[in-house]
């Protein structure tokens, strides 16, 4: 160096540099090693999870078919518009541009924002479900400004217009937040946004007819477009459902609730040989698509309120979840259980009618009187006279014995949801009822004895009893499924058993079998085969060969008779037929429509035309009068 | 005889030097294509390589002095590109800064890059002189006017990464100007008590705003840090070279982090954190080296210098060289705040390619010339 010598230190000062250089190289090497080796693994993982998107595939839901293999419930592919949640930074910003260009309800959607900001980011969200033509144009149009939406199909579920069986086949809907708590919702990998059976079969065989959903694993760039496609599995399509159905004879019910008086009621049809039901309406009814379809609009918002707040509780499965006093239906298991129990006997079963009966200073009058008849004519002409005495020698013990033997106080066991249990006579059940009058009296037990005040039972229940009787004292559990169609073939390793009903109690007993002796039995039908064959309560709904045999019934609702404004005593008709060989056994209950022959028993008949002709393939002998309204 | 000359050129040219620029260049190119493989940045850097191979040979086997004597007259035109660069029209506005001026043909280049040099050579030529004692008051505040219109200019712009990096260069030259020791050291711990200080004070009266704050905090604790904000090129980057491990990513080049644009300005500010995920910890490091090797050779030039204004410009060129590599790829590596400062030989951009050319031509004649009296 040819000018240090006029310098301070220079060449040190050059070598502090190079040093100082040096180091700082170092530095940046130590800082890679750390951040390549020692975390390159842990920084490798984020960096490919950040790119990696999982999109569900969702799985078709299994079809429902009646038992002649008539598809009642489909769905159908519609188009929803997702949002992947990683690329954005804040989500309720979006709520307004969206909800503007969507026409989505802003509350929904901010309601909906909230939800899933507690769930991992990878998830998507469905912004709108069903969108249409326009939506899918209006997201394509919006591609620059809102790059996280797009476009998925997705099957939707399709129930039959008239909300036909919406009772039974219940309704899907989207996982609510309460259920996702839940540990049973939890346990099968539910997440939000997941379509489940709400209610009805779709609820109870949920599992069979949700499927899997699959799922596509992409690349996407840093706005979420997708670049790749990594893997793909095929969702696993849910399985169908054959239930035990009749459509042919559902539709008769459902007409027959249609036209009806008011409107309002049940009609049950099953096989008594072995609980399936073939018809089950209840009215008013509501429309299944209301959930499926339209629940997250405005409207449906709306639909749903009104639904809730009718008086006339449409939502209601009048069939399981109601509760009626029976009526003089009462009396048939109250004929068995009192031959059985020896209050009277097959030798000498006439009591005294008497027009009525009092008892301390009260009367309780009969609707005709009877003299002294036997039990078949008692049946016959629904004599309340003979029954009170009746009850009166049974006892409320034996009338408690009764209801136990019969099941009546316990749930049939239907494969839907939300079965009520029945109300049947007790002691214990007056104190809770009347704490003011807490004693049992016998006035009490006469009212036990002919199905008022203290016999309030749900059509399913009753129409159990009655179909117990017809079979000689098989008590089956009624139910809808058939079978849950086998999937695949046999031998290969996809392939899955077909599965009958199961009692959801797998200790309940199906048929639970009544030791009732043949001989009580037979008097018992054969009084109801009287009240439609031989000048009975009944008569007027008669088919000549094919005998159908059944017992009237009014419930009391005011007074017995009394009022005869909208608060008319229902009207009640349970049946079998044919009398001696039953292959269904049918109930029919109007709501206030006064006695039992008047409304329920030609309903009845109606639907026993609809199946004289599918079974006999001929018209019905003796076409009924039509009570309309 | 010229002819004579141009031989024993040849023999003292350093030949190491332009190697491993030459080496840099072509492996950064290689990394922009792999950083944007649809796009033509690669051909536009090798056509920058031609260029700058050109421009450095013939400053190489220029002299310097001459060179330096025309100093002045260089620092003005640069000072007149940067103000040309604020005309509107003129100047090319890229991410709210006014940085480039358009070249029809070949895009834009960034006067700021050139200013580099020129500053360079002005502080090169004031301080150039021999000296007998330590450097006054009076040459202090002239250097640092010398650097004062340049950055002014480009504060205007406003471009704050290349104004940091003028910095160093004007540091080397009072260090080596034989200012005094206890004045370097006296800064130097007034530095590490007052930046720190004016930090806190900073924050405690929110002079310093939050988003400035989370710059900071960023290359603290990258993982806390706002990921999807102010931290998000940190992280990436960091993601980025942490997946290269230690012999480069075994993803498919389609789904990269540049590919897939989860790293931002992968061909430019980032071009480094593409290398680790590419090359890995090894090829990083043979980078390191590489640099090493540059400045070394460099700073052994500067040695060998027959004057001291060539030992000067050098030196400068080493001091904006090192800081340059050291923040840029200490952004890459998450030590260092984001701050637009390409890395020198390896970003694309053709002014800072072509610049770090005639740097390297400039070294290369104080080289040729070290026998020459």
């Amino acid at each position: 160096m040819k000018f240090e010598d006029t310098s301070q230190n220079l060449r040190a000062r050059l070598r502090f540099i190079q040093v100082l250089v040096v180091m700082m190289l170092t530095v940046l090497s130590v800082r890679l090693y750390v951040l390549q080796v020692v975390r390159g693994d842990r920084y490798a993982e984020i960096a490919v999870n950040q790119r990696l998107r999982r999109l569900p595939i969702p799985a078709p839901r299994g079809v429902i078919f009646d038992r002649n293999g008539e598809p009642i419930v489909d769905s159908r592919p519609i188009y929803n518009v997702i949002m992947s949640r990683e690329d954005v930074k804040d989500l309720q910003s979006l709520v307004e541009p969206l909800a503007e260009g969507l026409g989505i309800d802003k509350d929904i959607l901010k309601e909906r924002f909230d939800l899933v900001s507690s769930m991992p980011a990878f998830e998507s969200i469905q912004v709108k479900q069903d969108a249409t033509s326009n939506d899918i144009a209006w997201v394509e149009a919006h591609n620059l400004e809102f790059p996280e939406l797009r476009i998925e199909q997705q099957p939707q579920r399709k129930y039959p217009a008239d909300g036909m069986l919406a009772h039974v086949l219940g309704y899907v809907g989207e996982i609510s937040p309460e259920q996702l708590k839940q540990s049973t919702f939890k346990d099968k990998g539910l997440k939000p946004g997941d379509i489940i059976g709400q209610s009805g079969i779709e609820q109870i065989y949920d599992d069979y007819l949700r499927g899997k959903d699959g799922y596509r694993e992409v690349v996407v760039d840093s706005r979420g477009r997708i670049q790749d496609e990594i893997e793909t599995v095929a969702p696993t399509p849910g399985r169908d459902l054959l239930t035990t159905i009749d459509l042919d004879l559902q539709k008769a019910a459902e007409e027959q609730l249609r036209t009806s008086v008011t409107q309002r009621g049940v009609i049950i049809a099953m096989d008594p040989n072995n609980g399936e039901i073939l018809a089950l309406a209840s009215f008013p009814n509501f429309d299944p698509n209301l959930f499926s379809q339209r629940i997250t609009t405005k409207e449906g918002k709306a639909e749903y309120a009104a639904l809730l707040n009718d008086p006339e509780t449409p939502l209601l499965n009048r069939a399981v979840q109601s509760r009626y006093p029976p009526g003089s239906t009462w009396k048939i298991p109250m004929s068995v259980a009192g031959l059985e129990q020896g209050a009277i006997t097959l030798e000498h079963s006439n009591l005294v009618c008497g027009g009525g009966i009092t008892i301390g200073n009260k009367f309780t009058r009969c609707m005709g009187n009877h003299g002294t008849p036997d039990v078949k004519t008692a049946i016959t002409h629904s004599c309340d006279g003979y029954f009170y005495r009746l009850g009166l020698k049974m006892g409320i013990g034996g009338i408690m014995k009764m209801v136990d033997e019969f099941d009546i106080n316990k749930r049939t066991g239907i494969d839907l949801p939300n079965e009520v249990i029945s109300w049947t006579p007790s002691p214990d059940f007056k104190r809770r009822m009347q704490p003011r009058d807490p004693d049992w009296r016998d006035i009490d037990t006469v009212y036990s004895s002919f199905g008022q005040v203290y016999d309030v039972i749900t059509p399913i229940a009753l129409l159990r009893t009655i179909a117990g009787v017809s079979t000689g004292g098989n008590l089956y559990i009624p139910h809808l499924l058939k079978e849950v169609r086998a999937v695949g073939n046999p031998g290969t390793p996809d392939y899955k058993q077909p599965v009958g009903f199961q009692p959801l109690d797998p200790a309940k007993p199906n048929p639970k079998k009544l030791p009732i002796p043949e001989e009580i039995d037979q008097t018992v039908v054969q009084g109801m085969w009287q009240v439609v064959n031989a000048g009975g309560t009944g008569a007027g709904i008669r088919m000549a060969g094919f005998d159908i045999a059944g017992k009237t019934g009014t419930a009391q609702v005011v007074g017995l008779g009394k009022d005869t404004g909208k608060n008319k005593d229902h009207s009640w008709f349970v049946s079998y037929a044919p009398a001696f060989k039953p292959e269904i056994a049918l109930v029919a209950l109007i709501e206030n429509s006064g006695f039992g022959n008047m409304h329920a028993a030609p309903a009845v008949r109606r639907v026993y035309d609809v199946y004289y002709r599918k079974t006999r393939h001929a018209e019905p002998p003796g076409a009924v009068q039509i009570a309309q309204k | 005889m010229p002819a004579i000359i141009h031989k024993r050129s040849w023999r003292d040219f350093d030949w190491v030097l332009a190697f491993m620029a030459l080496g840099i260049v072509a492996f950064g190119t290689v990394q922009i294509h792999y950083a944007q493989p649809t796009q033509s940045y690669w051909v536009k850097q090798l056509i920058g390589l031609g260029i700058g191979m050109v421009a450095m040979l013939a400053i190489a086997f220029t002299d310097y002095r001459r060179l330096l004597n025309w100093a002045p007259v260089f620092y003005v035109f640069g000072l007149v590109l940067l103000v040309v660069v604020l005309v509107p029209g003129i100047g090319m506005r890229i991410n709210g800064q006014q940085a480039w001026i358009k070249v029809p043909g070949i895009g834009q280049f960034q006067p700021s890059e050139f200013v580099k040099v020129t500053t360079a050579m002005m502080l090169a030529r004031y301080f150039g002189k021999n000296r007998a004692q330590a450097l006054t008051i009076k040459e202090m505040i002239v250097g640092g006017l010398i650097l004062l219109c340049p950055i002014a200019l480009i504060l205007l712009e406003p471009d704050v990464g290349s104004v940091l990096t003028y910095m160093p260069i004007l540091a080397v030259v009072l260090f080596l100007s034989a200012i005094r020791i206890r004045l370097v050291v006296a800064t130097a711990l007034l530095a590490i008590v007052m930046i720190p200080l004016t930090y806190w004070i900073g924050v405690k009266t929110n002079l310093v705003k939050k988003y400035q704050q989370e710059r900071i905090n960023v290359i603290y604790d990258p993982e806390n840090a706002d990921r999807r904000g102010i931290g998000y090129h940190t992280w990436q980057s960091i993601l980025t070279v942490g997946e290269g491990g230690l012999f480069g990513s075994r993803q498919s080049s389609e789904h990269s982090q540049s590919s897939l644009k989860f790293l931002p300005e992968p061909h430019t500010d980032f071009i480094y954190a593409v290398t680790a995920e590419t090359t890995g910890f090894v090829g990083c490091v043979l980078v390191l080296v590489a640099y090493a090797v540059l400045i070394s050779r460099l700073i052994t030039g500067a040695r060998r210098s027959s004057d001291r204004s060539g030992m000067l410009v050098i030196m400068a060129i080493v001091g904006g060289l090192t800081f340059q590599v050291f923040i840029n790829i200490g952004m890459a590596l998450g030590i260092s705040p984001v701050i637009g400062v390409p890395l020198p030989l390896m970003s694309a951009g053709l002014a800072s390619l072509i610049a770090t050319f005639i740097a390297i031509g400039f070294a290369m004649s104080v080289q040729l010339r070290r026998f020459v009296n």
